[in-house]
């Protein structure tokens, strides 16, 4: 059907799937790149940490990669696509934990009780490194340096954590929430003024305790006022100066 | 979207215009009904408008009903309709539309603006006045309607079987935009289609919309009508201007019979030949543009001062399944029997019959038949059409940052189906921007097709291009 076209001539896309990798190198996006590239661990211990990982997705939207209640197994690394974390409360209602993209680590919080306390939930197709978790904690015991991202996460988990303030304004929390996104895809290597929010409206108002109407409303301000400009889920940030000065009284110095 | 280097009126080439009158789609969507397939479900159309409403600002709203009935038949008619003289159809076909409304408005999120509004048909004001008010304002009910003085809600009269009165009271209830059916006011056309209707009835309907507050009057002509002559087209051209409309649209006639089953009451032999119809559409395009009208696009012309205009000098024009509209991209639901919806990234068509679209909501589902689920193929290429539709100009660096591809390297069979064109001097060229020139103006159907990806292998199936 005249199709033959589309076979050529398409650039890159945004959140591609990381390369694969290989016994020096782990893919470019992965959670625990920095553990070799930055700190120099010996082949063998970059060997042993590529045997218990292995691939898994992809999973189609609505996907669950694991489900509260579930046994405690192993930590999950994003490779492709956007996770969101959340809790149902007795009443249905959801809770958004936050959102993963690629490079980040999902089920830290279990490690704990045992248990995973959430759900993760692919927000489009996703693909993950499962880390066989007993594995992974006998592996941290032999390379310090596992052991160090490992708490290094968790520890940050903890601080994003504490960073949602209730008494700031929507549109602090909105600019503070697309800055971030931006600032850790910027850190994966994406380009710094632009992302695609993969997660419904309708999350992004739960994760930041807002109404819908009201994130479309702030978003359509910040479009007026020449911040940035949204087209369908693609954001482009025209002044991140201002929108920085939009959310000072919330982000971390 | 481009600003069109202001306002270039059509050159008329008769000897081009003649060797470019094939068959060509009229682009009001991209695919075409055509390529709307059956395995498309409620399901999918669920899943189209929750993804609608989970963009980041999701669009505005637009919606279409259509009416399906009609008092007597035109015989060039190609849409879909009901011929009946029982009004109490209109009752029992009401009762589903509002089922439709109220299962489909439910769906999506209360803070989308809905801006633009068309009563389409078959014949709107088949519905009495007390029907259609109602109507108006259930609509009003389910959906936020915009209160901005640029939004677009139209209705398509019937002079012959309503009055100006009617027209006054649609507008006073919201309606700024209508548009009026003349085709033709030669009488002896008027008898070969079926259809006769004074300058009288046609000028009272008008008085009474402008009474009511209609911010823009749109007079539909149709060239190619059997009976039809240059000189009577001229009169009726020269009568259409005197009652000023602010847009006027000049469809061509497409005698396909073997589809349209109105039109075999049309004797072949009393339609004008190609060079007839060419004089026709010729004198149509002079006569408006020395009266003031602004070519727009494809069959639509309007005066400067109308929005029509308006949009395409400042680059906003969009094309729909109206034609031209002025509001950015919406989403578009239809109503009604055989209504095409435009949602997120799925076309989906109601049943184009009675029984069958009342069936489906009898029974509590949607009365969805048919549609489809875009490609990113088809989206780029949708884009690319309605820019070239929309003023006939496409800016390659800016087409480039809207999507992920490489323009020479993604469209070379195309740029090389658009290469004749540039050689008839059509259009221009460069690695920077694709323009149309005054020569090409009123080939835009031919011009887009070059980017069609369905297009091989579906000849005659659409009208002429011109």
């Amino acid at each position: 059907m005249g199709y033959s076209e589309s076979t050529g001539g398409r650039k890159a896309v945004f959140n591609p799937i990381a390369d694969d990798g290989n016994e020096y190198k782990f893919c470019s996006t992965c959670a625990f790149g920095s553990v070799c590239v930055g700190h120099g661990v010996d082949k063998i211990g970059l060997t042993e940490l590529h045997c218990l990982v292995e691939h898994a997705g992809p999973f189609r939207t609505g996907d669950a990669i694991f489900r509260h209640g579930d046994r405690f197994s192993a930590v999950y690394a994003v490779r492709a696509g956007t996770v969101k974390t959340s809790q149902v409360d007795r009443e249905g209602r959801e809770l958004i934990l936050g959102f993963h993209l690629p490079g980040e680590l999902i089920g830290l919080n279990a490690i704990h009780t045992e248990i995973y306390p959430c759900d993760a939930i692919a927000l489009e197709t996703v693909e993950v490194c499962r880390f066989s978790f007993p594995a992974l904690a006998t592996l941290a015991t032999r390379i310090p340096q596992i052991q160090k991202e490992l708490f290094r996460r968790l520890s940050k988990d903890i601080g994003d954590a504490s960073q949602r303030i209730q008494e700031s304004t929507a549109d602090e929390r909105l600019a503070a929430f697309i800055l971030n996104l931006c600032a850790r895809y910027e850190a994966r290597g994406f380009a710094a003024n632009a992302l695609r929010l993969s997660m419904p409206r309708s999350d992004i108002a739960n994760y930041l305790g807002l109404a819908a109407e009201t994130v479309s409303r702030v978003l359509r301000r910040f479009q007026d006022s020449g911040l940035l400009v949204v087209e369908g889920r693609e954001v482009s940030l025209k002044n991140p100066a201002g929108l920085r000065e939009v959310a000072r009284n919330i982000l971390p110095d | 979207m481009e600003n069109r280097a202001a306002l270039v009126a059509p050159q008329f080439d008769r000897e081009l215009i003649a060797r470019y009158d094939v068959n060509a789609p009229r682009y009001t969507s991209y695919p075409t009904a055509l390529h709307f397939r059956d395995d498309f479900s409620e399901a999918d159309l669920f899943d189209c408008i929750r993804a609608s409403n989970d963009d980041p600002i999701p669009r505005d709203l637009s919606t279409y009903i259509h009416v399906p009935f009609c008092l007597s038949p035109c015989f060039y008619c190609g849409c879909a309709r009901i011929i009946t003289h029982d009004k109490r159809k209109a009752d029992t076909y009401l009762t589903r539309l509002y089922r439709e409304i109220e299962q489909v408005a439910a769906r999506f999120d209360r803070d989308r603006r809905l801006v633009q509004l068309h009563f389409g048909g078959g014949t709107p004001n088949f519905l009495n006045i007390t029907q259609m008010l109602e109507l108006i304002e259930s609509l009003g009910r389910h959906f936020s309607f915009s209160r901005d003085a640029g939004r677009e809600f139209g209705i398509e009269l019937d002079p012959r079987f309503c009055d100006g009165d009617y027209a006054r009271q649609v507008a006073e209830a919201g309606i700024n935009r209508v548009s009026i059916g003349v085709q033709d006011f030669d009488p002896a056309v008027q008898q070969a289609v079926n259809r006769i209707q004074s300058v009288e009835e046609t000028a009272d309907v008008m008085q009474g919309a402008r009474k009511g507050g209609v911010r823009s009057i749109n007079l539909d002509l149709i060239y190619g009508l059997p009976k039809q002559t240059p000189e009577g087209f001229a009169r009726t051209l020269e009568q259409v201007i005197a009652l000023k409309p602010d847009r006027i649209a000049a469809y061509g006639y497409a005698h396909l019979p073997e589809r349209f089953k109105a039109q075999r009451q049309i004797d072949k032999y009393d339609l004008p030949d190609a060079t007839t119809r060419l004089t026709l559409l010729q004198s149509c395009v002079s006569m408006l543009t020395a009266a003031g009208y602004v070519h727009i696009g494809v069959d639509h012309f309007a005066l400067p001062g109308d929005d029509l205009a308006q949009a395409l000098v400042n680059g906003t024009l969009q094309r729909n399944f109206q034609g031209y509209s002025t509001h950015a991209a919406c989403d578009l639901i239809g109503f009604g029997m055989s209504a095409i919806s435009r949602i997120a990234r799925g076309f989906s068509q109601n049943a184009k019959d009675l029984p069958g679209y009342y069936m489906a909501l009898d029974n509590g589902r949607l009365p969805v038949a048919r549609g489809r689920l875009l490609s990113e193929d088809d989206l780029l290429r949708s884009d690319l059409i309605q820019q070239l539709m929309c003023g006939g100009v496409l800016d390659i660096p800016s087409f480039e940052a809207r999507h992920p591809v490489e323009f020479a390297h993604y469209f070379r069979q195309s740029l090389a189906r658009l290469q004749p064109l540039v050689d008839d001097g059509l259009v221009t060229c460069s690695s920077q921007r694709i323009e149309t020139t005054a020569r090409g103006q009123l080939l835009l159907r031919n011009i887009a097709q070059c980017f069609d990806a369905y297009i091989e292998g579906s000849d005659n199936r659409y009208s002429r291009a011109v």
